[in-house]
């Protein structure tokens, strides 16, 4: 009784802040969804209004250049009342959705996967935090707090992504696959979290009698997730009458058509591109983008969990239109692997190099656009170090979980140096 | 100005009664305050509809008339403008509007086609050839600047309605386009005097385009009379100009303005201060300036135009009677008995100079008030995002204004609707103002956006406006060379009826990458790139060992111990062929 009373605090608590957050400063809300940290092309909340307003006036949004998010958002947010009359409403939506969030981050934590796997189990595993301190590490995460002020739709994929992982720990592979096609259809980069998910379930699955074979019990997932998406893309072509929203959609995320600025490393990329190898290096960067998925899944097959949470990380830095609401998924999932912590190498300068990104591009960003006296390099000289940041992190977490399963196949091995050949 | 609509009618009237008399020339001046003269000239020709289909040109431009038969254009209007049009002084525009378009170069047409896909591939033929025979670059209106509008134009002709259905309207604006003396010049060899005689001998590209502000149209039409199947073909060209009468009158070897001596200056000596060394300048509005015809235009007319047979006479000066204008020998005046206006006949062969003294006179003649006052600016600040307002003023103190007010926006200027606000007298009550509203968003790179909003403003009222947009950052091969310039946005539409009013031309400021430095940007990206690949896969692929046991599996000990496992194979080889020799 009292965990769940601690629950009811914390839960308590974060919504307090962020209804605090959203009443006690009205202008805070519009500043924050108007930042490129936050709002992306394919996130963000104004352009989601538009979209609304042009559905709801009988214009197709996705005959436009300004509406790219996934059409089933339009009846959801046609049936609140509107955000400009009533914005308690959608406040009240977005703060749910944080909640529900960390509720499936909690029952990830409570099943001790990142601990002990069906085929792994870490020599340290008692270090870990509880359930409840993950929780608040992510609901109190100062990202987490902006993203759900600034409410980008980004945060249901979040959801999304934390329900099918929660699913998958529960050995629920149906609910899992329904809620992986549900953010993939939301923002498509998710579908190639479905190697791991799908071993995670396989993993956690019942005992059976008859236990079924590995690859078809993926095939048959993989079956699912095509059904699943199919269904929901078909009935958004029923919702907005044609298919054309494809094309909008993910067409936009594929071929990079707005170069509006962000955290990532794709906009300015391309927009000094030369026109003739556009082509090429889109094809390039999302070849790069899927290439960590195999190599991950195999080699850390015993966890496929870790797997999942450094994938979040590798797209919150790679993927075409990134913001901090996906570091926050990264950063949220990161502590349920706290016993390896004392093992990565480079922590102080990964958080310090993350910090500093963190306090001097809003800084940037402002000289450059409205202040006049930098230009376009600056913005973007601290995206890259904000990269390199993020992708020493996740490269010290792999790092810190290989030497913890090093620790299993050779216990002599502990505390002495090691190097790799 | 009402003086004009009169005079504009009688002349409709007149070519409509007249109508085997092929062409038409006429200049009316009006002086505007304070010491402005805006100059209005028109030429008029027909031709029958089937002497065009035979390629019988005769006052009709052989040029232009091809092209229009080869892009299967039934009505072109084609603009091209500079500066603005001060309604506040100088009342409602000339035309009521009609023959002026956006700053730059305006073309719109009626195009016959099956399909949309037909017409888009016509009206592609018409811009390219217009581009060759004005020196405009008229083919720089693609997709991305082409609009249909629904609500705001209507074609002025009379078109069959068999053929109605298969009339499409283009509409594209370049608003970046200079209006210069190369565009003069094809203009005038259309006329059929080609600037050798009658009114347009004054029309000089170095005063034309020295004016506050000048539009030059083009309007080809088709003209048929009530109940017959009688039709002609009818082409109206018109050059409007405001000049700066004292600007006009510096001698051209020595252009530049210097101060008026001071005991020439006219002070107020009623001012207080008034005393040696201060000055109020005295009022001048009732002190009309003096000024001649080549002062104005640099030389004087040269003579009627020959070819302009039907009697109608060929300059106009719209004054009160009280102003003393005398003209040179040779010419008639004609005074309206009923208003402002005085006219003169030429003689063909002898120059006409009109002399205007410097005079003190009260009587001024009326300006007629404009329906409506409109202006447009960018509000906000920053290059990510900003806003449109539009103020728009119904001065009438008894009748509310109805009217289409139509934007063309360029793709990269991201309208959000869902802001658009209308602000009347400064409450918002929004649902009255805006009655419908026709919106086709804009699609990146291919097609800009279209707003078209019919708004009715009551009687001495204000409406305001207002709705935000995103600048886009552009991939850096689509900026111009003057990429910090900005970017021009057409002007706003107001269609009021038969009237029509255009705001003035914004320039949009975007957010610039650094163009000095793609390559710089694809090796530092791909670096970062790499060095994570490289931190991963490096984990990946290579094993832990301790670093004790590092020395065993380092390469040179590998190949140490290769080498004395070969050693040691020899040593037994070489043992054995010993073996060997002893048996």
């Amino acid at each position: 009784m009292s965990i769940d009373r601690r629950k009811a605090t914390l839960f308590g608590a974060a919504a307090a802040v962020r209804i605090l957050l959203f009443t006690s400063f009205p202008g805070l809300p519009e500043l924050l969804t108007a930042r490129v940290e936050i709002s992306t092309p394919v996130t963000s909340f104004k352009r989601l209004q538009e979209g609304l307003f042009l559905y709801n006036h009988n214009v197709s949004p996705y005959d436009g250049g300004v509406y790219h998010q996934a059409p089933l958002l339009l009846p959801l947010f046609s049936l609140l009342p509107s955000s400009a009359t009533y914005p308690a409403f959608t406040y009240l939506l977005y703060i749910l959705v944080d909640l529900l969030s960390a509720i499936a981050l909690i029952n990830i934590a409570e099943s001790g996967e990142a601990v002990s796997s069906k085929l792994f189990t870490s020599p340290r595993k008692g270090k870990r935090w509880s359930s409840f301190a993950i929780a608040a590490a992510f609901l109190f995460n100062p990202f987490t707090i902006a993203t759900c002020i600034g409410r980008p739709t980004s945060v249901f994929t979040t959801c999304a992504i934390l329900h099918a992982i929660s699913k998958a720990v529960q050995g629920n592979s149906f609910t899992a696959m329904f809620a992986l096609s549900f953010a993939a259809y939301l923002s498509m980069y998710p579908i190639l979290l479905f190697p791991p998910l799908a071993l995670l379930c396989y993993d956690r699955r019942k005992p059976l009698k008859n236990p079924e074979l590995m690859y078809s019990f993926v095939i048959g997932n993989a079956v699912a997730v095509g059904g699943s998406l199919y269904s929901l893309l078909h009935m958004s072509s029923l919702i907005t009458g044609s298919w054309e929203f494809l094309s909008s959609t993910y067409g936009v995320q594929l071929l990079l058509p707005d170069l509006t600025p962000n955290v990532g490393l794709w906009w300015y990329f391309f927009i000094e591109m030369f026109d003739s190898f556009r082509n090429f290096f889109l094809g390039v960067f999302w070849i790069h983008l899927s290439s960590y998925v195999a190599g991950l899944t195999i080699r850390l097959r015993r966890q496929p969990l870790f797997v999942l949470t450094l994938l979040l990380g590798i797209f919150a830095i790679f993927k075409p239109y990134p913001s901090i609401s996906d570091t926050s998924l990264f950063l949220a999932m990161l502590p349920l692997y706290r016993h390896v912590f004392p093992l990565m190498r480079y922590t102080f300068l990964a958080s310090s190099t993350i910090l500093y990104a963190t306090l001097l591009g809003p800084a940037f960003y402002y000289l450059w656009i409205y202040a006049g006296s930098g230009n376009a390099n600056f913005f973007y000289a601290i995206t890259l170090v904000w990269s390199l940041g993020l992708s020493l992190l996740t490269s010290d977490a792999l790092f810190a979980v290989l030497r913890d399963e090093l620790e299993v196949e050779r216990p002599e091995m502990k505390g002495k140096e090691i190097r790799q050949i | 100005m009402r003086q004009f609509h009169s005079l504009l009618l009688f002349l409709s009237l007149f070519t409509l009664s007249v109508a085997t008399s092929d062409y038409h020339e006429q200049l009316l001046l009006t002086p505007l305050h304070p010491s402005l003269l805006l100059a209005s000239f028109n030429f008029q020709s027909n031709t029958t509809v089937n002497s065009f289909e035979q390629q019988n040109f005769r006052n009709f431009p052989r040029s232009l008339g091809q092209i229009l038969q080869h892009a299967n254009t039934r009505e072109l209007h084609l603009r091209f403008s500079l500066g603005r049009w001060d309604a506040e002084s100088w009342g409602a525009r000339p035309w009521g509007g009609a023959r002026e378009g956006g700053t730059g170069v305006e073309l719109w047409a009626w195009v016959e086609a099956e399909t949309d896909e037909e017409a888009d591939g016509r009206w592609l033929t018409l811009t390219n050839a217009l581009s060759g025979l004005f020196c405009a670059s008229l083919n720089f209106i693609d997709s991305t600047r082409t609009t249909r509008p629904v609500m705001s134009f209507q074609p002025s002709g009379d078109h069959k309605n068999s053929s109605w259905d298969n009339l499409h309207l283009l509409h594209g604006t370049l608003p970046r386009e200079v209006v210069c003396t190369e565009n003069l010049t094809p203009f005038l060899k259309l006329l059929p005097c080609k600037g050798k005689a009658g009114i347009s001998s004054l029309l000089d590209g170095h005063k034309l385009f020295d004016a506050s502000w000048q539009s030059m149209s083009i309007d080809v039409r088709p003209v048929c009379s009530a109940g017959s199947n009688d039709c002609q073909l009818q082409i109206t060209q018109t050059i409007d100009m405001v000049l700066d009468i004292q600007r006009s009158k510096r001698p051209r070897d020595n252009p530049i303005p210097r101060p008026v001596p001071n005991e020439e200056l006219r002070c107020d000596a009623s001012k207080p201060y008034h005393s040696e060394d201060t000055c109020f300048p005295l009022d001048t509005a009732a002190q009309e300036e003096g000024w001649t015809l080549s002062q104005i235009f640099g030389h004087p007319l040269k003579g009627a135009c020959p070819l302009a047979t039907d009697g109608i006479d060929p300059v106009c000066i719209n004054v009160p009677h009280a102003r003393q204008v005398f003209a040179s020998e040779g010419s008639h005046e004609h005074l309206d008995p009923n208003g402002f206006m005085r006219c003169f006949q030429l003689d063909p062969e002898k120059e006409l100079e009109m002399i205007l003294p410097q005079q003190e006179i009260t009587e001024k003649a009326p300006l007629e008030q404009p329906l409506l006052y409109a202006e447009r600016s960018f509000i906000g600040y920053g290059q990510e995002r900003g806003g449109v307002q539009a103020i728009l003023t119904n001065p009438s103190p008894t009748k509310a204004v109805d009217f289409v007010y139509m934007e063309s926006l360029p793709w990269f200027m991201k309208l959000y609707l869902h802001t658009l606000k209308a602000k009347i007298n400064g409450l918002d009550t929004h649902k009255d103002v805006i009655q419908e509203m026709y919106y086709r968003p804009a699609l990146d790179r291919k097609r800009g956006t279209q707003l078209e909003v019919r708004i009715l403003i009551p009687a001495n009222s204000t409406v305001v406006l207002t709705y935000d947009f995103e600048k886009a950052i552009l991939r850096y091969t689509e900026y111009p060379p003057d990429a910090n310039r900005g970017f021009d946005v057409a002007p706003a539409v107001i269609t009021i009826g038969n009237v029509s009013i255009r705001t003035t031309s914004l320039l949009l400021p975007l957010p610039t990458p650094d163009f000095s430095m793609p390559y710089n940007v694809i090796i530092l990206t791909s670096t970062v790139m790499a060095l994570s690949f490289g931190f991963v896969f490096n984990l990946l692929v290579r094993r832990f060992v301790a670093v004790d046991e590092a020395d065993q599996w380092d390469v040179r000990a590998v190949r140490l111990k290769i080498a004395a496992l070969i050693k040691a194979k020899l040593k037994r080889f070489r043992n054995a062929e010993k073996a060997e020799k002893r048996e």
